[in-house]
């Protein structure tokens, strides 16, 4: 029985049914049908266990045996005794624990006998069908994830009249293809089914809307995702204006949207897996320890563009469903805020970002207390609260649209959102999830505008119900919480306020009091002494002293000298660790003002750099850089830059800035590493993405200078990080774009890897026009072959994609002509090919050794006569005085330029083709190449062969109107020149392919068809002793 | 259908010296790739239960096929010190068996 497996399911499970089914073979096998039947039926007749037994192992032969199926399921009919009652309820059993364990055969099976079941109006098929669309994943539009959709809808349409029976099962087919519609787009076969379910969906909701009422309020939010659709337009439209249409009992969408949604279609559009997964963060994962489960289920669910989608759905799955009880809720257990936090921190679209914010509000807008529970609202509220510290722009971002969405979410029923927003933050004030909104509403943290909209439309939420005396009450006990590092309560107010807190006494009226609490954020007040009495207190007392002469210090060396000295005492064997997080509080507060301003000199010399570093608190990393890493000091200190991490997370960028800045840390920016380690996030890659951010958000010229080293020295963090390329170019200009273009083309920065860079283009085409633009140049900038990239293709859509695609088709053009597809449309002679320019930045990179002999040569002679007319512009003598040009000024890379084999093969060439004139004019560059010549053990045979034609071929490169009509015979002395054999790629890719400092170095490997592109210079000389 | 059949080693209970082990973990870290003198790959990853985490030392192609996240069954295993740190072996007829 070895063949016929069910594939790797649980032992127990898949034994049980083998061994079923092999007691129903023994009965039927090798006899006839007739006998068979009756050894079932007597099998059957000894009592349930062998019914049991009978009816399992014909189910399992209908799974494996796709042959017998018909003729197994007729049996099964006919013995069965509990209407199919062990078959439906292995059939649920095998759908919702090991679906994804199944072959695939065994699915196709499934399907085959569900629909069988169906045709047969089986009782409790629809419960099937249920379980089954269960296993259609959101946002996987992967071949089996698609069949499994398409399968299941087509059961479903072929019976449509079964499936009107069953109302529960009208709604939920409704929710989940409703959904699914979204993520159908893009190829003729998912267009395709994307069209069967806009009929199955809108017929039922056109005859069935009652039952679809059921759904509750989610029904319009899929309603709105799919609103584009002209059918669902049309539906809209009698949503709206005729809802009567629809159902006598249909008063219009508020009806809808003031009902909750049921929890059962909730979780209905997570698979059995992902709500598995989702289930054990939220109930048996300590917070702070969530990192890897999250990784693990982003890997799984999330890591592709079309997986965006479904971020809504595990959103509202947990807003809606999942909903842990007061023990869970009171323990250390991963709070669902944090899960909410991380799915929208780690969001990759705009679009994706706005559908997750009114996932997370969507119950807020009709809230109403009596039927809406607060558990569904929470997490919006707990997510701004938490993140206000860590993330503030996460906040933010969620305040401003709570605010937005109340007129814009429907206009005409503005009063009803404004309500029902109204009322959710009533609620979560009376249970008390959060005491006061005042802290949150009015955050220094946040930005003037957003301040004042919230004022505005919250005026009640934004003062503080207690009065000042009160407040003040509070502070000390927030300050002190600071010290403990508890985050977790409120008290949010950070320590700058707390630094303030004496002002805030003379000014009682709120006017005033706000106009005050701008403060902070204007750069002017750095100069205002600071308070650290609380923290001097906890200190010790020599400890005490050195802060206090720190403080009163006012010229950097002064302060650097104590800084050195609080370090020693910190390293002293007796010191108490306790202390350091009292002592890095002090430190944070001491040095504001390192945080505030410039971290990069304006102009930068190897002096303004060195200048730089010398702040008091770099001490802290020039001591980390002197020391060995295993010894007890340095984790020391590492602990104490953790706490201070903490405090200031702009500590993070500035230590990669003193490692990349400072001499002393030359060669240590592993450092880093073992600091990322030894801070709470533990880990180098998010603490990396964490610092870079808060890089971009406050110098985006460091984030420029910081990016060549970044890259450099974690390539297994950045190479794979669309994140952190998008960081990058959401806040560069052109000018910076230029400059890492020209390090990426020196060989400084590599920012894409063959491996990764197709993913993170894909990842680009949610982003700005701008940021898509920089992605591809940037890419562009590398030599890596386009073939590699090609599968982003399906992903482009005309319409959506403008930028991607117009960047691939300019560079298509000059690529692989032999692709299956034809060339782009665009007149290939109308638009110049920036060939030119490719030759001008001959003294960047290295397309010399293909362009120059090719140029000799009157270029290519292959159909593309357009290009090659192009390049035969470029004269000879111009190449040859840009080289010229080269070999004078750049002094650093000369070295490196001009030593390269294919440079040098081509000057050979070129010297030995050219007039006396010229050689005269170029002999120093030309005297360059004999030096190799010396050591070569060319025939010279080819050489004098290649003078031959020359004087021809200079002709055509400097007469470029002729090139053209001459290029067929010129193709015939090309050949002979032994240009030949890579004649067929041309000159035409060099540029493209010829930019980039690396390309003889990596061409080696990076070959992908080397019978197409053969290297010019050994295949020269090759085809020359033919 | 071959072996597994014993309840599995929690990671807390593998002392160095065992034999025979049977564990069942999850893949946390795949570490570096290390190439020994007779051409050998190596990667130590580190795995976990709820009882510990322990690092396993995985030979040749099938560590280039785990990943992080991945549940897996180790029969005939085998735990030894190695530069001062405990990890688990493939023992002989031994296999790592993807389960999750």
């Amino acid at each position: 029985l070895e063949p016929r497996t069910l594939g790797p399911l649980d032992h127990d499970l898949s034994q049980r049914l083998e061994r079923c089914m092999s007691i129903v073979t023994s009965m039927t096998a090798g006899v006839s049908e007739r006998e068979a039947n009756d050894a079932l039926n007597a099998h059957v007749c000894k009592g349930p266990p062998q019914h049991e037994e009978v009816c399992l192992g014909l189910f399992t032969l209908v799974l494996t045996e796709p042959a017998q199926a018909q003729k197994c399921y007729r049996d099964l009919a006919l013995v069965s005794r509990d209407g199919m009652n062990i078959v439906l309820n292995k059939i649920n059993q095998i759908l919702m624990e090991k679906y994804l364990k199944l072959q695939d055969t065994c699915r196709t099976q499934l399907v085959w006998l569900v629909r069988e079941l169906v045709k047969s109006g089986v009782l409790g098929a629809d419960g099937v069908c249920m379980t089954f669309m269960k296993q259609i994943a959101g946002g996987d539009v992967t071949a089996k994830n698609i069949w499994l959709a398409e399968s299941v809808l087509d059961i479903l349409t072929e019976q449509r009249e079964w499936v009107l029976k069953s109302g529960i099962l009208i709604a939920m087919a409704v929710y989940t293809y409703l959904r699914l519609i979204v993520d159908h787009h893009g190829t003729a076969q998912l267009q395709a089914l994307r069209q069967k379910e806009v009929d199955f969906c809108l017929s039922l909701l056109r005859e069935r809307f009652m039952e679809c009422l059921m759904i509750g309020r989610d029904l319009v939010r899929l309603l709105q995702n799919v609103a584009r659709i002209p059918e669902f337009e049309l539906l809209w439209k009698d949503i709206i204006h005729n809802p009567q249409a629809l159902s006598p009992q249909f008063t219009g969408i508020l009806q809808l949207l003031q009902s909750r949604t049921s929890r059962k279609f909730l979780a209905c559009r997570l698979t059995p897996d992902m709500e598995t997964k989702l289930l054990f963060m939220t109930s048996r994962v300590r917070f702070g320890q969530q990192k890897r489960y999250q990784d693990w289920f982003q890997r799984q669910y999330l890591s592709t563009p079309d997986s965006q989608s479904l971020r809504c759905d595990l959103i509202r799955y947990i807003c809606g469903v999942v909903h842990p009880s007061n023990e869970v809720l009171s323990s250390d257990i991963l709070p669902r805020w944090a899960i909410i936090g991380w799915l929208l921190t780690t969001c990759t679209s705009n679009v994706a970002a706005s559908n997750a914010k009114l996932a997370l509000f969507y119950d807020w807008l009709f809230f109403s207390p009596d039927k809406d529970s607060i558990m569904n609202i929470e997490p919006a509220i707990l997510v701004m609260h938490h993140s206000m510290k860590p993330h503030p722009a996460i906040t933010a971002t969620l305040l401003d649209f709570m605010c937005r969405i109340i007129p814009n979410f429907y206009p005409p029923l503005e009063g009803h959102v404004r309500q029902g927003v109204f009322s959710s933050l009533n609620h979560i004030v009376e249970k008390r999830v959060l005491a006061h909104l005042a802290p949150l509403f009015d955050n220094p943290k946040l930005d003037k505008e957003l301040r004042a909209m919230l004022r505005e439309k919250f005026p009640e939420f934004c003062s503080s119900p207690s009065p000042p005396v009160e407040v003040k009450l509070e502070e000390p006990v927030s300050v002190e919480m600071d010290n403990h590092m508890s985050d977790k309560d409120e008290g949010f107010y950070d320590n700058a306020e707390a630094a303030f807190s004496d002002d805030e006494e003379d000014l009682s009226s709120r006017g005033k009091k706000r106009e005050f609490r701008f403060h902070p954020i204007k750069e002017t007040v750095v100069e205002e002494p600071v308070d650290i009495t609380p923290y001097l207190d906890q200190l010790d007392e020599s400890l005490r002293d050195k802060v206090l002469q720190l403080q009163k210090g006012s010229d950097t060396e002064a302060q650097c000298e104590v800084m050195q000295e609080i370090v020693d005492q910190v390293l002293e064997e007796d010191f108490d660790s306790e202390q350091l997080s009292v002592l890095a509080s002090c430190l944070q507060e001491l040095f504001k003002a390192h945080f505030r301003g410039e971290v990069l000199p304006e102009e930068i010399t190897e002096e303004s750099l060195e200048e730089s570093v010398g702040k008091p608190l770099y001490l802290i990393f020039r001591n980390l850089c002197q020391m060995q890493e295993d010894n007890s000091s340095f984790s020391l200190l590492l602990d104490l830059l953790s706490e201070l991490y903490q405090k200031q997370p702009k500590i993070g960028y500035h230590l990669l800035y003193y490692l990349r800045a400072s001499k002393a840390a030359a060669g240590k920016m592993n450092l880093y590493e073992s600091f990322a380690q030894a801070t709470q996030l533990g880990d180098l890659h998010t603490c990396l993405m964490m610092d870079m951010k808060a890089c971009q958000e406050d110098d985006v010229r460091l984030l420029c200078h910081l990016t060549p080293s970044i890259y450099t020295e974690f390539p297994d963090e950045t190479l794979r990080s669309g994140e952190l390329l998008n960081m990058i170019v959401a806040v560069i200009d052109s000018a910076q774009l230029q400059e890492l273009v020209c390090h990426v083309m020196m060989g400084n920065l590599v920012m894409f890897r063959k491996d990764s860079v197709l993913n993170i283009l894909i990842q680009s085409l949610d982003w700005e026009t701008f940021e898509q633009y920089c992605a591809w140049q940037l890419f562009l900038a590398h030599n890596i072959p386009l073939e590699t990239i090609i599968p982003i293709l399906q992903h482009l859509k005309y319409k959506e994609h403008p930028e991607a695609l117009s960047c691939l088709l300019l560079q298509l053009r000059r690529e692989n002509w032999s692709l299956s597809q034809p060339p782009p449309p665009h007149p290939l002679s109308s638009q110049a090919p920036p060939l030119s320019s490719g030759g001008a930045l001959v003294g960047r990179a290295s397309p010399a050794p293909r362009a120059l002999p090719s140029a000799s040569d009157s270029g290519c002679p292959c159909s593309l006569r357009s290009s090659s007319s192009k390049l035969a512009q470029l004269t000879l003598e111009q190449i040859l005085e840009h080289l010229d040009n080269l070999r004078l000024n750049l002094t650093n890379t000369k070295q490196n330029f001009f030593s390269q084999t294919p440079i040098l093969q081509a000057l050979q060439h070129v010297q030995a083709s050219c007039d006396e004139a010229h050689k005269m004019k170029f002999s120093d560059l030309f005297s360059l190449a004999e030096e190799y010549e010396d050591s070569s053990s060319k025939p010279p045979k080819s050489r004098r062969k290649a003078a031959l034609s020359s004087p021809r071929s200079r002709k055509n490169a400097t007469q470029p109107p002729n090139a053209e009509e001459e290029s067929g015979s010129s193709s015939a002395s090309v050949r002979a020149a032994g240009a030949g054999g890579r004649a067929q790629r041309g000159p035409v890719a060099a540029p493209a392919n010829g930019r980039r400092p690396h390309l003889f170095q990596e061409e080696e490997d990076t070959k992908p068809k080397p019978t197409k592109r053969k290297r010019k210079g050994s295949s020269a000389v090759g085809s020359d002793s033919d | 259908m071959n072996g597994g059949t014993d309840p599995p080693l929690f990671i807390k209970d593998i002392k160095p010296g065992l034999k025979n082990l049977n564990v069942v973990f999850i893949v946390l870290e795949i570490g570096r790739v290390t190439k020994t003198k007779d051409g050998h790959e190596v990667r130590s990853c580190k795995v976990a239960d709820k009882t510990g985490s322990i690092t396993i030392s995985v030979w040749d192609e099938i560590g280039g096929l785990i990943q992080p996240g991945d549940i897996i069954r180790l029969t005939r295993g085998y735990a030894s010190m190695w530069k001062g740190c405990l990890t688990l072996y493939t023992g002989r007829g031994g296999e790592l068996q993807k389960i999750g």
